[in-house]
């Protein structure tokens, strides 16, 4: 569904990614693990579009996406929940859903969506008309998963989701993203210091280091590998 | 005496506040947007105001039906100014885009000194007064202000009932946030940079209504300095914020006038201008999120 092709990116004169080949299953949850300042962050704002690649590819449903702007390639199914969250925090809850069915294709769905969000979320729909600057962080993040559902997506990658939050509310990110996946069939990218718990949650796991791909196979072969683990993951 | 002068100068003040605040709508949003500070924003003004002038002496088209034709020409102008100028300095340095900023208003200055002279100018329409006893309001004035209001009121629309206007409020809150919902960040940016300038050079036809004398090509830079301090005052990104911290203005400055004008031996005029920056630092130290802000 998602392939990535020694992708090259970073800010400026600063290169983050070396060259990093990843490849995404549809209907799978891929984790892609790393230390701190790994370039994880950075490989999804470039699948996304909101930072350049410089060199290789990125294909996604079957097209050459490399080139293309981030707001056409949302229109292809791709979003990201981003790290820190990015709500509108002076809108609405309501308005923040709506505002992620703002193309054409998600507009159209728009009902559907929102019906899904609220019966993932059913406090979202408690909640609609507060400002979501007013929500706890839990709530925010609810807030942000629920827009990325509203943009009718077939991939959401998502960046630290359970970032900051009460060891319960993290529990629930994850059956969430279990369900995404289970329930709805969505594909996933998942970011996520809680190595251990992404382990558990991921079909397919990467380990970057330093902009390049150290290792990577399938969950229960990473789980079982203490060179890996006690190397990258610090388990 | 000095009541009665006092509260006419301040009626004056409100009105007059309000075109201020109109005029600087158009900073406010292009510092909300694409945390720019657009330099040259009096020189948009002045534009407006060669245009209000310009199709009233040669046209004879009164100054109220200038602002469709203001609006065109500003957006316009700051599709062109964007694209050209702005647009590959948002991620360099802030310097860079102030410099260019203030160029554009250069650029701008020097383009009209050639079309027009650098003589000032002024034209004459005669719409009647309302008498209130205590002070004289032109309608002109009146008409600037009810346009100022009804503005601010459209752009107060747009931005919380269109979708478009949510998006670009959007981009003001997280351009990452934005792009992830599929919005044309780059393109919010090109239009708020145009709207933002249609909004600028609108006002100045608005002030020639004003003040319909003066007109010049270096007429701006008094208004960019009131600007800042009217944005400043209405919490900087915020447009309807500037609006009112145009009429807060625009009551000080009167005001200021005239108890200053009690005190023998002062010059008002230069007192005023003196006051509004000594507030501008003040609000600046205590409160650099602007007057206004709920929080
Ligand atoms: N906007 C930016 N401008 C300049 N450098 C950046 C920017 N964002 C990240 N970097 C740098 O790029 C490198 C990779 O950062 P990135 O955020 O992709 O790492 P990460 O793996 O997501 O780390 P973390 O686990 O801390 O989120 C780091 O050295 C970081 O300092
Ligand atoms: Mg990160």
């Amino acid at each position: 569904m998602l392939t990535v092709e020694k992708l090259e990116a970073g800010y400026g004169p600063m290169q983050v990614l070396w060259g990093p080949d990843i490849e995404i299953k549809e209907g799978s949850i891929t984790s892609l693990l790393g230390p701190n300042g790994a370039g994880k962050s950075t490989l999804l704002k470039t699948v996304l579009g909101s930072v350049a690649a410089t060199g290789g590819k990125i294909r996604f449903a079957g097209r050459d996406i490399t080139a293309l702007p981030s707001h056409k390639r949302v229109d292809l199914g791709l979003t990201l929940v981003p790290e820190g969250k990015h709500i509108f925090k002076e809108m609405t809850v309501f308005d923040n859903l709506m505002m992620g069915a703002y193309r054409q294709e998600a507009r159209i769905h728009r009902k559907e969506s929102l019906e899904l969000v609220y019966s993932l979320f059913p406090l979202l729909a408690e909640r609609k008309n507060q400002k979501s600057g007013t929500l706890s962080g839990g709530q925010q993040q609810m807030v942000t998963i629920g827009r990325a559902l509203m943009t009718k997506p077939k991939l959401i990658m998502m960046d630290e989701p359970s970032q900051g939050l009460a060891p319960k509310i993290v529990l629930e990110i994850f059956e969430t993203v279990e369900k995404l996946k289970k329930e709805i069939g969505l594909t996933i990218l998942l970011v996520e210091q809680n190595a251990a718990a992404s382990l558990d949650a991921a079909d397919y796991v990467y380990i970057m280091h330093e902009g390049v791909i150290k290792a990577q196979g399938s969950a229960s072969k990473i789980k079982a590998s203490d060179e890996i683990r006690e190397a990258y993951l610090g388990l | 005496m000095i009541f009665e002068q006092l509260s006419g100068n301040l009626l004056q003040g409100v009105i007059l506040g309000g075109v201020y605040g109109m005029a600087t709508m158009g900073l406010s949003l292009i510092f909300g947007v694409l945390k720019v500070v657009n330099v040259g924003h009096g020189a948009f003004i002045m534009v407006g105001a060669y245009v209000a002038l310009t199709l009233f002496q040669t046209f004879g088209v009164a100054p109220p039906l200038a602002v469709p034709a203001a609006m065109v020409i500003g957006m316009a102008l700051g599709m062109v100014f964007y694209y050209s100028a702005i647009r590959k300095l948002l991620k360099g340095p802030e310097l860079a885009s102030l410099l260019a900023t203030f160029s554009c208003g250069v650029i701008l200055e020097e383009v009209c000194k050639q079309l027009f002279t650098s003589e000032a100018r002024g034209y004459n329409w005669e719409l009647g007064k309302l008498d209130l006893g205590f002070t004289v309001l032109p309608h002109a004035k009146l008409l600037a202000f009810g346009g100022s209001a009804l503005i601010g009121i459209l752009l107060y629309l747009w931005f919380h009932k269109t979708r478009a206007g949510m998006a670009m409020r959007c981009v003001v809150e997280s351009d990452e946030g934005a792009r992830v919902c599929g919005i044309d960040v780059d393109w919010e940016y090109a239009l708020s940079f145009s709207i933002g300038i249609g909004l600028t050079v609108v006002s100045g036809v608005l002030l020639t209504m004003f003040i319909p004398v003066g007109i010049n090509p270096y007429m701006g830079g008094s208004y960019t300095l009131k600007a800042f301090v009217i944005a400043v005052l209405g919490g900087l990104a915020s447009p309807y914020g500037a609006f009112f911290g145009g009429l807060v203005f625009g009551l000080i400055e009167n005001g200021s006038y005239t108890l200053f004008a009690q005190i023998p031996g002062l010059e008002p005029f230069a007192m005023t201008r003196f006051f509004s920056f000594a507030m501008l630092l003040v609000i600046l130290l205590l409160r650099p999120t602007g007057l206004l802000k709920a929080k």
